[in-house]
């Protein structure tokens, strides 16, 4: 016995309960359903379209020069925490990768990524 | 920052003039798409590199960014592989490409970026600076693989090609990250150390992450059991870019291979011993007799392919300098020869596609089946040709390292090999033609071909001058 014993058992004894409820309701329960019950309570609108619709394919252009920028973010935070550490080589190198993804950009650029049609 | 500097970046200067180059075609890109300056620019750029890590080297062998990668005589050897396949499969590629519709520009920039990966990988010391080399090879080989999108096969071949690889990479960074876990560091001769140091050998989990690691680097060279995309992916790509996986990839794979056995888990374990022996006899063997039974020439040369990695392995089973520097021979050899070989197959256009097209060609165009006898016999493995250096170098270190066996089986392979090679032979020379004769090959092919037929011979009769510069690291 440690002191993770009792998470366990917490966690054991609320799954049965939880899930003893919900089973013996379904098999002890009535079941008497019509149109009114079966509609969505409180889930705000009818739904007027599946949610699995058809998308144009253009956003997936628009999706990946999301990724070029979302993944500089992710290296642009740490390397503005460490930012005095780093010094002036720290700031030529993000010139530099900043350059490179830029790059990128200007490739998508020139190639018509940013046009919508 | 762990100690690096500006002066780090001397040290890769080839790596660097590749980006370089890459960056600056790609910004271009769209204005440069009919003209011949992007085939221009790789050379040039691959030429720099060569010069590059020559005066790299100059200086002591060294370690940079803080034990990430290293600039020593095995690196310089692979780079400078590496840069003369891309500046050889750049060739190929003016005639090979021709009315396939790949964008030129994008196809080019892809082969520097690859050939960027290659270099980081023969030079890595580092579990992780190793893995992001191959990772930057084989993401730049997917799209080169499905670059001519017009073509179903060549979807087909990128896509199986991409899952089955993402697969082993995967495997090998399992390997990875066990192996970190159990020695506290991603440094080879951290990772050795620390395998003496604690008897970390027999142990079962590193036995695992050794044999993960090792699949992943089998499938990235296409060694038997791990080989069933090299056919499918080589027959779907165009052929150039088949020929640059055949070539640059193998080699960097190989080198990737040497520096594991050779630093990271050390020539004495027998554990990696009977994996490599193992790999080597089934690639041998498994590629020798399905050899046999292709008709196409692209999968013919990728079954050959799976043959001579086999080979090329049997050179690091015996643990020792002289193995890994017969691998490295090997690996030199046979990026020509197979080289030569498809651009032989790339001048006869639709012609030389498959079997039937070789018929009679001697009587055609002599000096074509002049050079593909060449490299065919060096396929082979005859003496006076660089393929015979290369098999007698890696099956006498495998004699010498007790492997008798292994050694029997691969001069029995290799004879039953001859066959399909000699096969090629008889058809072009003792035929006659039946399909007419093939338009003359453009210069920049027939450069590419000359390059590699002279390599192929010069190395046949003068061993020495590329034996004594490979030495392991």
């Amino acid at each position: 016995m440690n002191e993770h014993t009792g998470i366990a058992v917490a966690l054991v004894l609320a799954g049965v309960i939880a899930g003893g409820m919900v089973w013996l309701a379904s098999i002890l329960g009535k079941k008497n359903p019509t149109p009114g019950k079966l509609a969505p309570f409180e889930c705000g609108n009818e739904p007027i379209a599946l949610p699995t619709g058809r998308l144009a394919i253009k956003f997936y252009m628009t999706a990946i020069l999301f990724i070029l920028f979302d993944v500089e973010l992710v290296f642009l935070y740490p390397w503005a925490v460490l930012y005095r550490d780093l010094g002036v080589l720290g700031l030529t190198e993000m010139f530099i990768f900043l350059g490179v993804l830029l790059v990128g950009f200007v490739y998508a650029w020139d190639n018509g990524a940013l046009e919508w049609k | 920052m762990n100690g690096a500097t500006v002066a780090d970046l001397g040290l890769v200067l080839p790596e660097l003039i590749l980006t370089g180059m890459a960056l600056v075609l790609i910004l271009v890109a769209r204005r440069i798409q009919s003209t011949s300056v992007p085939v221009v620019a790789t050379v040039l750029a691959a030429a720099a590199a060569v010069a590059a890590s020559w005066w790299v080297l100059s200086k002591e062998p060294q370690s940079a960014f803080g034990g990430l990668i290293t600039v020593d005589g095995y690196a310089q050897f692979f780079k400078v592989l590496v840069a003369a396949a891309l500046a050889l499969v750049a060739l190929l590629s003016v005639k090979g490409l021709e009315g396939s519709g790949a964008p030129r520009s994008e196809y080019h920039v892809l082969l520097l970026l690859a050939s960027v990966g290659m270099m980081l990988t023969v030079s890595a010391v580092d579990m992780v600076t190793f893995y992001l080399g191959l990772e930057l090879i084989t993401l730049c080989s997917y799209i080169l693989v499905g670059i001519t999108v017009d073509r179903p096969s060549s979807n087909e071949a990128a896509i199986k090609y991409f899952l089955l690889a993402s697969f082993a990479s995967a495997l090998m960074l399992f390997g990875i990250s066990i192996t970190y876990g159990l020695t506290g560091t991603t440094s080879f001769s951290g990772v050795a150390a620390s395998i003496a140091e604690r008897g970390l050998a027999d142990d079962p989990l590193q036995l695992a992450a050794l044999a993960l690691i090792a699949a992943g680097l089998a499938f990235k060279i296409g060694a038997v059991p791990f080989h069933s995309w090299v056919p499918d992916a080589y027959q779907g790509a165009s052929t150039p870019v088949a020929a640059f996986l055949a070539s640059g990839s193998k080699a960097a794979g190989l080198a990737a291979l040497g520096r594991v056995v050779v630093i990271a888990f050390g020539p004495d374990s027998p554990a990696l011993s009977i994996i490599l022996v193992g790999l080597a006899a089934l690639s041998v063997a498994v590629g020798s007799v399905l050899v046999l039974a292709q008709t196409d020439m692209k999968r013919l040369l990728a079954y050959s392919s799976i043959a001579h990695v086999g080979y090329a392995v049997m050179g690091l089973t015996a643990g020792t300098d002289a193995g890994a520097s017969a691998t490295m021979t090997y690996a030199f050899f046979y990026v020509f020869m197979t080289l030569g070989a498809f651009g032989v197959v790339i001048g006869l256009g639709a012609r030389g596609a498959t079997l039937d097209g070789y018929q009679g060609l001697a009587s055609q165009r002599p000096g074509v089946a002049g050079v593909m006898l060449l490299f065919l016999l060096a396929l082979t493995g005859i003496p006076l040709t660089s393929g015979f250096v290369a098999k007698f170098v890696v099956i006498s270190s495998a004699v010498g390292a007790g492997y008798v066996v292994l050694a029997v089986l691969a001069v029995v392979c290799s004879v039953v090999s001859a066959f399909v090679y000699m096969r090629i032979a008889v058809l072009m020379y003792m035929r006659e033609p039946e399909s007419p004769t093939p338009a003359r090959f453009p210069v920049t092919l027939s450069v590419a071909i000359a390059i590699a037929a002279i390599v192929t011979l010069v190395g046949g009769v003068l061993p020495r001058l590329i034996t004594d510069w490979a030495v392991a690291p």
